[in-house]
């Protein structure tokens, strides 16, 4: 299977924390990414309708908004990927780490 | 903001668009909000970010189309093949896009100039109700008299079809306060001049009948330029004095900068006519604004019946006739005649570019033929190809007008600076709705002119023959060939009428170029030296001043001989006057002429170096008091007056009327050409200038050496006895020469270069189809050679298909261009339309171009390698 794509993970990640809508999504991308990662209209929409295409995203209506704001949920296959996802950068973030420590370690 | 950013959004996916459009915007509102606390730079990046993300998400959307599905048009598929076909051949794309840019740009310019003459109103409100009014004297010979106060004054109280008359005249004031003494043209004008035009003051209030009254207060008003310039814009103005010709004025308001027509007026002052003046003076003009609804030629018969008064109480014979015109014919007449000959050159030069775009394009569609014979065949409606075919024409005459728009820009500032003040002041040259509509009917025209041949032949013509064509190379429809020869000689002719028009006014340019001035124009400076007539209020100061500047002008170095004339010839005026010669002959028709009157000094004629014929020219002692009254008249005036071959000293002539005393004739001098080289001459005197004193004359100076120097020593004369005295008008007599001819000169190049670009087009157009016969014949010339035709032959038999074709056009030119000739008749200056050599020289350089444009392809055809030219097909 294909990486994830970074914003993929990100917009996951937002959702992880629970329901948003999309301008709450790209708030909170910007902040996890350390303003880094920023999510234009047209990127965030079409990757919202990617996701939902695949079944990892689900749209529900926001009692506490109006209606025309979607707001958007983690299905569970969503959350698993972001598991995986998650346990994937890890285990490189372990690999990365001892790599780094070995060769400052040795000089 | 949100507007802006939904138009970007259109560029998104269709999908995207219409499930988030909404969220989108807000989104990007609250993004660009956050970016503008950052400053500009950061909004800019905000919108740049934004379009590149709608464009990135675009892209995406075509890589992976999940279930987009293109619905394309026939038009759409058509405009696709078209500009796929156009590109696919793009050095012959971008060789028509060029002439129809040139074409299309030469048009577009010179439209832009009658434009900005003939066809932009006039700045005030309604300006097809405003009229120019005047006076003409047909008995005498004179088309425009100018206006007697008086007369007008009874118009303005007769007349009942205008809503307003006025009076104006140009004048000219010193204004000589603080810094450098400056000389400012102004007008008169009657208090009514304003509401003709239908203009207001932008500051204060326009004259009242009051002040437009004899000794009454002097007022004066300001243009806006004036008040910007010397009074920097200050709204404090009004009530303030302004010194002009040493006379106190009040300022009473500023005019907007439209009222400075027609003549360009810094400051306005009232006429102040006298409704009672006992004598007659004839100057100025007048304009008027008739009541809504009312024709020109009504208004001249209201005038005319306002007139009647005047003619029975003094004028019985009806010698001065009042007459009303449109406004704009007055200004423009001039420009008429040139404007015009430019037009048709520019018109010619497009028709010559759409004929050679027909032949290329007519040349690419038979070369389709096979393809278009298929698609036939497989089923395509005849009327499908048409408009295929016609839409690749369309685009081309768009992508010609577009470039032909701002190239056409380009030349039309290229013109303008070429031609400096030669259009009136008033009249805006720009690329206005008019001529862009002018523009796109243009590209139509062009369309249908140099579409129609390749739309006609690719699709007519039978399928069968074009599908069994198989090979290549053979000679094509006979029908079509005509064709192309029909244009190509269409286009040899054009360029023969315009060549034969460049030339003739070339050479009527150079024989005006060899007219004798009748004086020595070379190393004379001349200036024009006005008197304040409020520091200088009598005529003996006057004379006093000219005296003591002459003896310092002649004393000064550098000066050769120096004289003072109230006209000198060239600079554009004229003093008429009637006289009466002893012993001639009373006219047969009973118009008397009007002869050119002028006072000069008596070092006038060294100065300019003028020629006698018999005697002498004026001498200082014929201005003295009791001296016999004498007078130097010119050659024209002797053979007017006495006939041919008549001695004119001795004898007496004297101003008309009984009363006047005899003048003898002591001198007869050359005629001068004082109105242009090309304009006929008057009859003319020369009478002692100081029995007359004058407040402001022209001065001529001979001396060989530099102007500029002479110049400098002239100031330094006038400003050691008056600081306060302006010059101007500083220029060498050659210059007032080349002055007076510029405007032909400039006719003429301009003419002399649409020929020669006329020419050029000519020459691409002959060689190119003559190329393209060439290579449509490489079998069937194959054969022959291969049959024993031997490389002469073929070389001479294309050459003389070409230059047959060429010279039937070139021949049709040449007849053509006779009429046209003769049309041109004035401006040709005597040169005959049919002039042999023109016409010689005409048809041999199209000839011999003809023959290189011809003999390059031949060379190729005579070089074709029969065994090759087999083979290959």
């Amino acid at each position: 299977m294909d990486l994830l794509k970074p914003h993929h993970f990100y917009i996951l990640l937002a959702l992880a924390d629970g329901d948003r809508h999309g301008l709450a999504i790209a708030r909170d991308v910007q902040t996890q990414s350390d303003g880094r990662v920023r999510l234009w209209p047209a990127t965030l929409y079409g990757s919202l309708d990617e996701l939902h295409g695949r079944g990892w995203i689900e749209e529900i209506s926001d009692p506490g908004e109006s209606e025309r704001k979607r707001c958007y949920r983690l299905t569970r296959q969503g959350r698993g990927v972001l598991a995986d996802e998650a346990e994937r950068l890890g285990r490189l973030a372990r690999v990365a780490r001892a790599r780094v420590r070995a060769r400052t370690g040795g000089a | 903001m949100s507007r802006a950013y939904r138009f970007v959004l259109r560029l998104a996916p269709r999908e995207l668009r219409e499930s988030h459009g909404r969220e989108m915007e807000e989104m990007f509102a609250d993004a660009l909000a956050a970016s503008r606390r950052r400053g500009i730079a950061a909004v800019c990046a905000t919108w740049c970010a934004a379009v590149g993300d709608v464009l990135t998400a675009r892209r995406r959307a075509r890589l992976h189309p999940l279930d987009t599905y293109r619905k394309g048009t026939t038009m759409g598929t058509d405009i696709r093949y078209a500009a796929r076909a156009l590109r696919r051949q793009r050095g012959a794309t971008l060789l028509v896009a060029a002439m129809l840019t040139l074409g299309i740009a030469a048009n577009v310019a010179v439209f832009a100039l009658i434009n900005g003459l003939f066809l932009r109103p006039f700045p005030f409100p309604a300006p097809d109700r405003l009229v120019y009014i005047n006076t003409a004297a047909p008995k005498w010979n004179l088309d425009v008299v100018g206006i007697n106060y008086p007369d007008f004054d009874k118009w303005r109280k007769g007349q009942r079809l205008f809503d307003a008359i006025a009076l104006y005249d140009g004048a000219m004031f010193n204004l000589a306060e603080g810094g450098t003494p400056e000389r400012v043209r102004g007008a008169v004008i009657t208090y009514d001049f304003p509401r003709v035009l239908g203009i207001e003051p932008i500051l204060g209030r326009t004259f009242t009948p009051d002040e437009d009254r004899p000794n009454a207060p002097h007022v004066v008003l300001l243009s806006s330029a004036l008040w910007k310039s010397r009074f920097g814009g200050d709204r404090n103005v009004l009530g303030r004095t302004l010194r002009m010709d040493g006379i106190p004025y009040t300022i009473i308001g500023v005019m907007p900068p439209e009222a400075a027509f027609p003549n360009e007026a810094l400051v306005w002052v009232p006429m102040a006519g006298d409704p009672n003046q006992k004598y007659e003076s004839y100057s100025g003009d007048g304009i008027g604004r008739l009541e809504p609804g009312v024709t020109v030629a009504a208004a001249d018969a209201d005038l005319k019946r306002a007139h009647q008064p005047v003619w029975d109480a003094g004028d019985k014979e009806h010698i001065v006739t009042p007459f009303v015109r449109p406004l704009r014919d007055t200004f423009v007449h001039d420009y008429r005649a040139a404007v015009w000959t430019i037009g048709g050159a520019v018109a010619v030069l497009l028709l010559i570019a759409c004929a050679n775009v027909a032949a290329i394009m007519l040349a690419r569609a038979l070369a389709r033929r096979h393809e278009i014979g298929i698609r036939l065949a497989l089923g395509s409606s005849r009327l499908r190809l048409m408009r295929q075919l016609f839409l690749e024409n369309v685009m081309l005459a768009a992508i010609g007008g577009v470039l032909g728009v701002v190239a056409g820009r380009w030349m039309l500032a290229l013109l303008l600076s070429l031609l400096p003040d030669q259009f009136p002041r008033w009249a805006v040259f720009t690329v206005d709705t008019r001529v862009i509509l002018f523009s796109v009917a243009l590209v139509g025209l062009t369309t249908v002119l140099f579409g129609w041949a390749p739309a006609l032949h690719a699709v007519r013509g039978d399928l069968r023959s074009a599908v069994n064509e198989t090979t290549r190379g053979t000679t094509d429809s006979p029908r079509a060939r005509r064709t192309l020869s029909l244009l190509v000689g269409a286009e040899f002719a054009l360029a023969a009428m315009l060549l034969v028009c460049g030339a003739l006014l070339l050479k009527a340019f150079d024989r005006l170029q060899h007219v004798d001035p009748g004086f020595r124009p070379e190393h004379v400076l001349t200036a024009v030296v006005p008197l304040s007539e409020g520091t200088r209020p009598k005529p003996e100061q006057w004379t006093a001043f000219w005296t003591e500047f002459e003896s310092r002008l002649a004393a000064a170095p550098g000066v050769d001989a120096e004289g003072l004339i109230t006209c000198l010839p060239l600079a554009g005026c004229h003093t008429g006057n009637f006289f009466e010669a002893e012993g001639a002959a009373p006219k047969p028709d009973g118009k008397d002429p009007v002869v050119l009157w002028r006072e000069a000094s008596s070092g006038y004629a060294a100065a300019v170096g003028l020629r006698l014929r018999e005697g002498r020219f004026l001498e200082s002692t014929d201005a003295r008091p009791h001296a016999q009254p004498v007078v130097v008249v010119n050659e024209t005036f002797v053979r007017t007056f006495w006939g041919a071959g008549a001695k004119g000293v001795g004898r007496r002539i004297r101003y008309r009327g009984a009363d006047h005393a005899w003048m003898t004739v002591v001198g007869v001098t050359a005629d001068v050409k004082h109105y242009g080289l090309e304009r006929p001459v008057r009859p003319g005197v020369y009478l002692p200038l100081a029995n007359d004193p004058r407040s402001a004359l022209m001065v001529a100076i001979h001396s060989t050496g530099e102007p500029a120097l002479v110049a400098s020593s002239l100031r330094a004369v006038v400003r050691a006895i008056d600081p306060e005295i302006p010059l101007y008008r500083v220029r060498t007599m050659d210059e007032w020469m080349r002055l007076s001819l510029a405007p032909r000169q400039a006719l003429a190049w301009m003419l002399a270069v649409f020929a020669a670009l006329a020419l050029l087009l000519a020459i691409g157009g002959a060689y190119g189809v003559s190329t393209y016969l060439v290579s449509q014949r490489t079998r069937e010339i194959g054969i022959r050679v291969a049959l024993g035709a031997r490389t002469r032959d073929v070389f001479r038999g294309v050459v003389t298909r070409g230059l047959a074709v060429v010279s039937a056009g070139v021949a049709c030119g040449l007849l053509a261009s006779i009429p046209l000739g003769s049309a041109m008749g004035d401006v040709l200056f005597g040169v005959s339309p049919r002039d042999p050599a023109v016409l010689a020289s005409v048809a041999a350089i199209l000839l011999a171009t003809a023959m290189v444009a011809n003999g390059v392809p031949a060379r190729r055809a005579a070089r074709i390698d029969p065994m090759r030219a087999l083979r290959t097909e």
